[in-house]
C-alpha cells in the first residue's frame, strides 16, 4: 500500500495532496469565546466564507490545507468534511493543543489533591488516541483520525505544562506515525531536543513560526540548526507584513539560503492564514499567497521550477505521509 | 414582586418552594469534553438523571439551582428538556465556579467585559436558548487563596447582581475578608452572597464564619452527602456527624436564618466519575429525617429550604438599592 495521509474525509494517497499549505486556520476560536455573549458564531456564513476562500486557493492551483488549529481552538469536523466535499479541497486537521493559556481547567488543575497538572503522558494518550482511532466531536463521537499533531510553547518562555505538551505530542507522533508540528518562540533548538528525547526522528518533526519575527542572523542560524538536525523548517507568515515581520523578499532570501546549503527537502511554506477568527483580529491573509505572490519570487531570486515544486508539494507530500507505527 | 429566572421562564419567588440552592445536573472541568472516557450517551445521561429528579420531585422538592458555571458543561437546552419533563424547576447560574474554569478568552476579559456577559446571561439569555440564568457563581481557585481572576469575576458578579437583583453563590468560603473586602468596595450588600461550602472537609479552619455572618452574607452548608463515610469519598469529604453537628451549632444558637443547605450533587458527572452513592436526595433521606431525629422542628426545616432561599432571592432589588445609595 502506498503511504496514506489522514483528511478529514479519511486517509488518501499521499500523491493525491497536490500543492498543500501545511500551517493554515480554518475556523479558528478563541477557547471561551464560543461562550461570549457578544460573539455570534453562524456555521452557515462561515462555511460561505471558508469554501470561497478554499475554492481561491484551488483555482491557484492549491490541493490541501492543513488546519494547524489542533482540538481546541475551534476546530469544527463536520464543517470540515462538508467543506471539503464541497469545494474538492482535501482538508488535514489536527490534534494537540497549547500553548498552556488556551488549555482548560481540566488539563491543569485537574480535581485531585493536590491539582497537579497533566503529564507528557496523558497528553501523550490523548493525542495519539486522536491520530489513530479519530479525532473528537466533543461528546459525540469520534471523526477521521487526526492528519499532524501540533503544539505551541509561550512566547516569552515554556512553562512546564508546555513542556510536557511538547512531550506528549511527541511521544503521540512516535506512536502514531502522524508527524508533529510545534512553534517555540523562545527557544526553538531546546524545544527541538526535547521532542527528539521522545524517540520521534527528525524527519517527523516541523519548526513553525520561524519567520514571524524576522530573518535575521539569529533566525537564519536557528533555521539551518533546525534543518541540519534533519527537521523541517516552515516559513508559515508569507505574505505577513505586520509591524516588526520580515518581507516577502526576506523570507525568499532565507529560502534561497538555505537551498543552497543542501536543505532543500526541509523547507514548507505557508500564509498562517486564518480563514474565520472568532475571539481575536482577523489574519488579513488569503491561503493561496505561496502560489500567487510567493513562488514568483522564489522564482525571480533563481530557483527552479524543481526546486519550488520540491517546497510545495514533496516536502510536505512526505511530512504528511503517516508512518507505519 | 421578584421574578426568579428558572430555565423556562421566570416564576415568583413565592413559587420557589423546596429548594437546593447548589447542585448539578452534571458538571465537568473546561476541556474534559475532548476526553472520551467520560462521555456518556444521551441515553445514559437521561437515565442517571431524570430517576433522580423525579425522586426529588416525590419527596417535596420543587427546584434545583444548577451551580454549573461558564465553560463546565454548563447545558441550558438540555436543562429545559429535564425541567419540562420532570416539573422540577430548574435555574441556571452565570458566572464562573473560579477563575481556574474560565478559558482564555473571560481570563483576559476586563471586570467590565464580565460584568456584561453576567447582565446579559441574566437579562436576554445565554447563548442561542433562550434561557436566561437566575444566580451568579463565583469562586475561588485552587490553593484557598483569591487570583486576581477570581477577583475580577467577583467585581463582576457584584455590579450584575447590582444592576439585576439576581444573589451570588460561592464555590468555597475560605479567603472570605478578601471576598468580603471586594464585594463591598463594590457596594454590594452581604445578605446578596451565599459563600458555599463552609461545611466541606478540607474548608474547615480556613473559613472565618464569624466575619461572614457579621457582614451580612449567608453561610453555606451545601456539600451534604460527601461524607467520609461512603465506599469512596472525595477528598473534601468530611465525616457525616462533625458537617451534621456544624449545622446544629446554628439551628441551636438561632441563626437558622444565616444558612442555606444543600447537596452539590451530579446527577450526571461530566468530567470526572462523581461520588458514588451521593445524590441530591441525600436531603431527604439522610438529612431531615436526621434533623427530626434531634428535635429539629418542621417549621424550622421549611426555613432553611425554603423560608432562606425566598429571602435569598428576595432580599433587594436594582431599586431600592438605588435609592438606598443616593
Amino acid at each position: 500500500m502506498s503511504a496514506q495521509v489522514n483528511t478529514v474525509l479519511g486517509p488518501i494517497g499521499a500523491d493525491e495532496l497536490g500543492v498543500v499549505a501545511i500551517h493554515e486556520a480554518l475556523l479558528s476560536v478563541v477557547p471561551g469565546a464560543q461562550f461570549a455573549y457578544d460573539i455570534t458564531i453562524d456555521r452557515a456564513e462561515i462555511f460561505d466564507i471558508l469554501a470561497s476562500k478554499l475554492r481561491a486557493f484551488k483555482a491557484a492551483g492549491g490541493g490541501t490545507i492543513v488546519d494547524r488549529t489542533g482540538m481546541f481552538h475551534g476546530r469544527d469536523l463536520p464543517l470540515y468534511e462538508a467543506l471539503s466535499r464541497s469545494t474538492g479541497v482535501h482538508i488535514v486537521a489536527s490534534t494537540g493543543m497549547g500553548p498552556e493559556e488556551n488549555l482548560g481547567g481540566y488539563f491543569l488543575t485537574p480535581q485531585t489533591n493536590p491539582p497537579t497538572p497533566w503529564p507528557a503522558e496523558r497528553f501523550a494518550e490523548l493525542f495519539a488516541a486522536e491520530a489513530t482511532d479519530g479525532m473528537v466531536h466533543p461528546r459525540v463521537a469520534r471523526r477521521a483520525p487526526a492528519g499532524l499533531i501540533v503544539t505551541t510553547q509561550s512566547s516569552d518562555g515554556a512553562t512546564p505544562t508546555d513542556d510536557s505538551l511538547l512531550r506528549g505530542a511527541a511521544l503521540a507522533a512516535t506512536r502514531s506515525g502522524v508527524a508533529l508540528a510545534f512553534s517555540a518562540p523562545s527557544d526553538t533548538i531546546r524545544a527541538l531536543e526535547l521532542a527528539l528525547a521522545e524517540g520521534l526522528p527528525a524527519d517527523r518533526i516541523v519548526v513553525s513560526g520561524l519567520d514571524r519575527a524576522g530573518t535575521g542572523a539569529t533566525v537564519r542560524a536557528t533555521a539551518r540548526a533546525v534543518a541540519k538536525r534533519g527537521a523541517y523548517i516552515a516559513l508559515d507568515h508569507i505574505g505577513r507584513v505586520d509591524a516588526g515581520s520580515p518581507s516577502d523578499d526576506d523570507r525568499a532570501a532565507l529560502v534561497l539560503a538555505l537551498v543552497d546549503a543542501g536543505h532543500g527537502a526541509r523547507i514548507l511554506l505557508s500564509a498562517g492564514a486564518v480563514g474565520v477568527a472568532k475571539g481575536h483580529a482577523e489574519v488579513n491573509s488569503a491561503y493561496e499567497v505561496v502560489l500567487t505572490d510567493f513562488a514568483p519570487k522564489l522564482a525571480a531570486h533563481g530557483l527552479d521550477e524543481d526546486g519550488i515544486r520540491r517546497i510545495l508539494i514533496d516536502n510536505p507530500r512526505d511530512l504528511l505521509a503517516v508512518k507505519e507505527a | 414582586m421578584t421574578r426568579v429566572n428558572t430555565v423556562l421562564g421566570p416564576i415568583a419567588a413565592q413559587q420557589l418552594g423546596f429548594t437546593s440552592i447548589h447542585e448539578h445536573i452534571g458538571y465537568g472541568m473546561p476541556g474534559s469534553e475532548l476526553d472520551t472516557r467520560w462521555w456518556k450517551t444521551p441515553e445514559q445521561r437521561y437515565e442517571e438523571t431524570i430517576p433522580k429528579l423525579r425522586a426529588f420531585a416525590e419527596h417535596g422538592g420543587q427546584t434545583f439551582v444548577d451551580a454549573t458555571g461558564i465553560c463546565n458543561g454548563r447545558d441550558i437546552d438540555y436543562y429545559q428538556s429535564i425541567a419540562e419533563k420532570t416539573g422540577v424547576n430548574i435555574i441556571a447560574a452565570t458566572g464562573f465556579v473560579g477563575g481556574d474554569t474560565a478559558l482564555k478568552h473571560f481570563a483576559e476579559a476586563s471586570v467590565e467585559y464580565l460584568t456584561d456577559q453576567f447582565v446579559h446571561e441574566l437579562t436576554v439569555g445565554i447563548g442561542t436558548s433562550g434561557g436566561k440564568a437566575g444566580i451568579i457563581k463565583v469562586g475561588v481557585s485552587r490553593g484557598f487563596k483569591l487570583t486576581a481572576l477570581d477577583l475580577r469575576i467577583y467585581r463582576a458578579a457584584a455590579r450584575a447582581s447590582l444592576a439585576t437583583g439576581a444573589p451570588i453563590i460561592t464555590h468555597l468560603a475560605v479567603d472570605a475578608a478578601t471576598a468580603i473586602e471586594a464585594l463591598q468596595d463594590e457596594g454590594l450588600p452581604l445578605t446578596r452572597v451565599l459563600f458555599g461550602h463552609a461545611d466541606d472537609g478540607v474548608s474547615q479552619g480556613k473559613v472565618d464564619e464569624e466575619g461572614i455572618v457579621s457582614a451580612g452574607g449567608r453561610i453555606g452548608f451545601d456539600t451534604f452527602g460527601y461524607d467520609l463515610e461512603l465506599p469512596d469519598p472525595p477528598f473534601w469529604g468530611r465525616h457525616r456527624d462533625e458537617r451534621f453537628q456544624h449545622l446544629m451549632r446554628y439551628l441551636r444558637s438561632g441563626q437558622a436564618d444565616k444558612v442555606l443547605v444543600a447537596a452539590d450533587a451530579n446527577c450526571s458527572p461530566l468530567g470526572w466519575p462523581g461520588v458514588k452513592g451521593h445524590t441530591i436526595n441525600y436531603l431527604f433521606e439522610q438529612l431531615i429525617p436526621d434533623l427530626r431525629q434531634d428535635g429539629v422542628d418542621d417549621a424550622t426545616i421549611d426555613q432553611l429550604f425554603i423560608g432562606n432561599v425566598a429571602d435569598f432571592f428576595t432580599t433587594s432589588t436594582p431599586d431600592t438599592l438605588n435609592s438606598e445609595g443616593k
